[in-house]
């Protein structure tokens, strides 16, 4: 049997700027939030021509979880990883904290988490399960994954604006909507292939 | 060739004192900057998740590029067996040691945890350029103490002409691995391209011999060493070279860009519109780094007096050092293009909508000093107590036929 490969789709119609995947994926994987980082954030974003009309969009973005990730490629020491799902992990044990990632990441999806986060977060979430700092990033909540669950983020989304499935399930929803060509990922021409899709209200088509 | 005698320096001037303290203040301030950096990490810094790699960054390179670089006087007297640079070859290497163990202090005390140093030293992604520049230094500093210790050791003259050749290749692999973290990063415009490595080389090269040649002036000064005119020539004419390939370089990086209409958006704020940026560039790059230089080396006017030699090479290095802040800070200040074909007018997360600011904090400020501070201390050290300085570079002392 083929692994999976793992892909969120973010339906931009229906996300309604709510951010309970940024509260959730914070709960869930205990970010430093007190500074404004985020593994997941949500941006309103004004888009369109200046002599257009200028459409305010929200734009739910995470880590892309790319099938060739630049950021593994550049880490020294191979604390960035990738599981056979396709799911890109940071092994904080590993991590020297080096940021060659945050530098190689078109995605601008990697932050650093410090010794004086780790006790910052002791306190602010009570425990913490971390215990090395690391250039962090989402996981696709992978611990869930594993049990069969759906990422914090997906499960809490108000809308159902976030989906998450396995690609390589043609009957599974996410691989029907990215087959269809309706989803589409970031930055195509790096060649990273990132597994986040987003459905553009412009391409809707049901 | 007449015989070379060497000495160490006599270490009882206040300049010699004074040296040492002020490099121990300012090696103290720099590992404590660097212990408040690693515990609070970036937000007690200029740097933030979008320029994240700041000033220190910008030392480090400055002092690696002038490591390899500085050791091209060697490499001129081993390798292309030009002779006359043979008295001045161990100052050489000696120098190509001790900045790199100051540019690399500085590159592990800002660029990682140095607690876990021992992480990046076990653990290995051959595909990461990072990785393989781990080996390139270890490596080079290896390199450079066998050089030096061949060229010091009489019994082991006769292996000192392999060990410089290899020291010389590899200096230009490494130099080449530097400039392939740029090169080799996709995300950033102004990076992501073949010109990086030869690039650095070539800014190695300037760097390098601005360094060389203000520590000769230094060290002769300090030993009463007599320096002839022919002996500051030859480094000198070589010096204007090297400005002036770096200048080369840097011409072509920026056309190349211009040629792409994709990215004329970053060569807009590079070169227009980017603030301090642009101002480095032209300013202190172009105008400080380049032409002044130029000037005083080649001018009839000015080409003979010793303080213009020095002025130039102080000139070189504040250019190289504006060149690498507008390349590294610069090419990170400009936004990632995450929606292409897109217009973000506004975003509360500081991406695609506006240039990156990025002011570097006292602690950067320090750990960079820091880095020049250990590089300078273990030089005088290390010339206190081995003899690395040639007791006369005297034109006359020098042989004639070489000259």
């Amino acid at each position: 049997m083929a692994n999976k490969h793992y892909a969120m789709v973010i339906d931009l119609n229906t996300c309604v700027g709510c951010n309970a995947c940024m509260a959730a994926c914070a709960i869930e994987n205990q970010t430093p939030v007190w500074k404004n980082e985020w593994r997941t954030y949500v941006h309103d974003t004004e888009i369109g021509d200046r002599d257009d009309q200028v459409r305010r969009r929200f734009f739910p973005r995470l880590c892309n979880h790319c099938d060739n990730p630049a950021c593994m490629t550049v880490c020294p020491t191979g604390a960035t990883h990738k599981l056979d799902n396709g799911i890109v992990l940071v092994n904080d044990e590993r991590c020297m904290g080096c940021r060659a990632c945050a530098m190689a990441c078109p995605y601008d999806a990697r932050y650093d988490v410090t010794y004086a986060d780790i006790e910052e977060g002791t306190n602010f979430y009570g425990s913490l399960q971390r215990k090395h700092p690391s250039v962090d990033k989402c996981s696709f909540c992978a611990h869930l994954v594993a049990k069969g669950e759906k990422p914090a983020c997906v499960k809490t989304c108000v809308g159902s604006a976030r989906l998450f499935g396995d690609l390589n399930n043609p009957n599974d929803e996410v691989a029907k909507i990215v087959a269809s060509g309706v989803a589409k990922s970031l930055l195509p021409h790096v060649g990273t292939r990132g597994n986040v899709y987003y459905i553009s209200d412009l391409e809707r088509t049901s | 060739m007449k015989n070379v005698t060497f000495c160490v320096i006599k270490g009882s001037s206040p300049l010699f004192y004074a040296g040492i303290a002020i490099s121990i203040i300012f090696i103290a301030l720099g590992l404590y900057s660097a212990y408040n950096m690693e515990h609070h990490g970036h937000i007690i810094t200029g740097m933030n998740n979008q320029i994240v790699w700041g000033l220190p960054h910008v030392f480090a390179i400055f002092l690696i590029l002038a490591a390899s670089g500085v050791l091209n006087v060697a490499s001129i007297s081993s390798v292309f067996r030009k002779i006359f640079y043979h008295p001045l070859a161990r100052l050489s290497a000696l120098l190509a040691i001790t900045l790199l163990i100051g540019g690399l202090c500085v590159l592990v005390l800002d660029l990682g945890r140095p607690d876990r140093l021992v992480v990046a030293m076990t653990n290995y992604n051959f595909k990461s350029i990072f990785a393989w520049n781990i080996f390139l230094y270890n490596g080079f500093l290896l390199v450079c103490i066998l050089y030096l210790w061949f060229m010091m050791e009489r019994r082991m003259q006769q292996y000192y002409p392999t060990v410089g050749l290899i020291a010389f290749v590899w200096r230009l692999i490494l130099t080449t691995g530097t400039g392939s973290i740029f090169g080799f990063l996709i995300a950033r415009e102004a990076y992501h391209t073949a010109i990086m490595p030869p690039l650095f080389i070539a800014l190695s090269l300037s760097l390098g011999l601005a360094v060389f040649l203000i520590a000769l002036l230094i060290d002769c000064r300090e030993t009463r060493c007599s320096l002839g005119e022919n002996i500051l020539h030859r480094p000198k004419t070589l010096l204007g070279v090297f400005i002036a390939a770096v200048f080369y370089f840097v011409f072509v990086y920026h056309i190349t860009h211009l040629y792409f209409t994709g990215r004329h958006g970053i060569e807009y704020f590079l070169l227009a519109g980017g603030g301090v940026f642009t101002v480095l560039f032209w300013f202190g790059y172009i105008f400080l780094g380049t032409i002044l230089p130029l000037l005083l080396l080649y001018h009839e006017r000015f080409t003979h007096s010793r303080s213009s030699i020095a002025f130039a090479s102080v000139l070189t290095l504040i250019g190289g050092l504006s060149l690498l802040y507008v390349i590294i800070i610069g090419g990170q200040a400009y936004p990632l293009e995450i929606f292409p074909g897109m217009e973000v007018t506004s975003s509360a997360f500081f991406d695609g909508a506006s240039m990156h600011s990025y002011v570097p904090s006292i602690w950067e400020i320090l750990l960079g000093i820091s880095g020049i501070a250990i590089a300078a201390l273990l030089t005088v050290i290390a010339l206190r107590l081995l003899p690395f300085m040639p007791r006369s570079l005297a034109d006359k002392d020098i042989d004639e036929s070489l000259t």
